[in-house]
């Protein structure tokens, strides 16, 4: 049985996306989850975890935070913890989705995601670390 | 992510495969604008095999579908799958992008 907690320490790299979909996969496996609530986890913490790498640490290599996965009962929460300087990516304005093609653009989509497909969202500048937690009620698993 | 790549008259079919994530995305960047910078106009995009898009495989779609367009050609997307289609429904990408049913009437609507 896996354990109900599972600390993931992640490098300020890219390359940690595909590993952090992987680990949520199988930190998830146990509760079976469905395919839709397995992409929103995924889906959320790539974009939390890039908004992280990109904007928290500006893209360089080189600096350590970490991923805490929990679950309880169906309940899945992430909790992303860096050191970087403060910034809370959820006080973002909301995009206009609605804008016409021109005038589009991709900043702010990420977080306008995880609003969407996380259950709760919340930031906190705790210690001189960012702290987001995000959290997603699983469905039942199919009988 | 995989990208096979096919012609049909003066259109190009890039299909791809597995997940347009984050790390992947600079390829499909690269492959897009390799091809614009050659002379194609006309492109679909079928996703009958991709499972997963972010925010950063959906800032590709959108500059490549912005750079056909200023260069005079058109992008149509084509075979979404669920999660796909949830991620363009969500970001609001249905609207803006062309997006059909199967990658023939893509390439119809191209034609």
């Amino acid at each position: 049985m896996t354990p109900a907690v599972q600390l993931l320490p992640l490098t300020s790299s890219l390359e940690e996306i595909p590993r952090v979909a992987d680990a949520v996969e199988a930190f998830c496996g146990p509760l079976e989850p469905g395919p839709r609530d397995l992409h929103a986890l995924q889906l959320a913490l790539e974009e939390a975890v890039t908004n992280v790498i990109s904007h928290g640490y500006g893209g360089r290599p080189g600096h350590a935070f970490t991923l805490e996965l929990r679950r309880e009962g169906r309940r899945v929460t992430a909790v992303l913890t860096d050191d970087a300087p403060a910034y809370d990516p959820l006080a973002r304005a909301e995009v206009d989705i609605h804008a016409p093609l021109a005038e589009r653009g991709i900043g702010g989509l990420g977080v306008h995601l995880v609003k969407k497909l996380m259950d709760s969202a919340a930031y906190e500048r705790r210690d001189g670390r960012n702290v987001l937690t995000l959290a997603r009620a699983l469905a039942p698993p199919a009988p | 992510m995989e990208i096979t790549a096919s012609t049909q008259n003066d259109i190009t079919v890039l299909a791809l495969q597995g997940r347009l994530d984050g790390l992947a995305s600079p390829q499909l960047e690269q492959r897009l604008d390799a091809l614009v910078a050659a002379g194609t106009r006309k492109v679909v995009l079928d996703c009958a095999a991709l499972n997963y898009v972010s925010s950063a495989g959906l800032r590709v779609f959108l500059g490549g579908a912005k750079k056909l367009k200023s260069a005079g050609g058109r992008a149509a997307f084509a075979a979404l799958t669920p999660p796909v289609h949830e991620v363009f429904e969500l970001s609001g990408f249905l609207e803006v992008l062309a997006v059909h049913p199967s990658a023939a009437a893509a390439a119809a609507s191209l034609a």
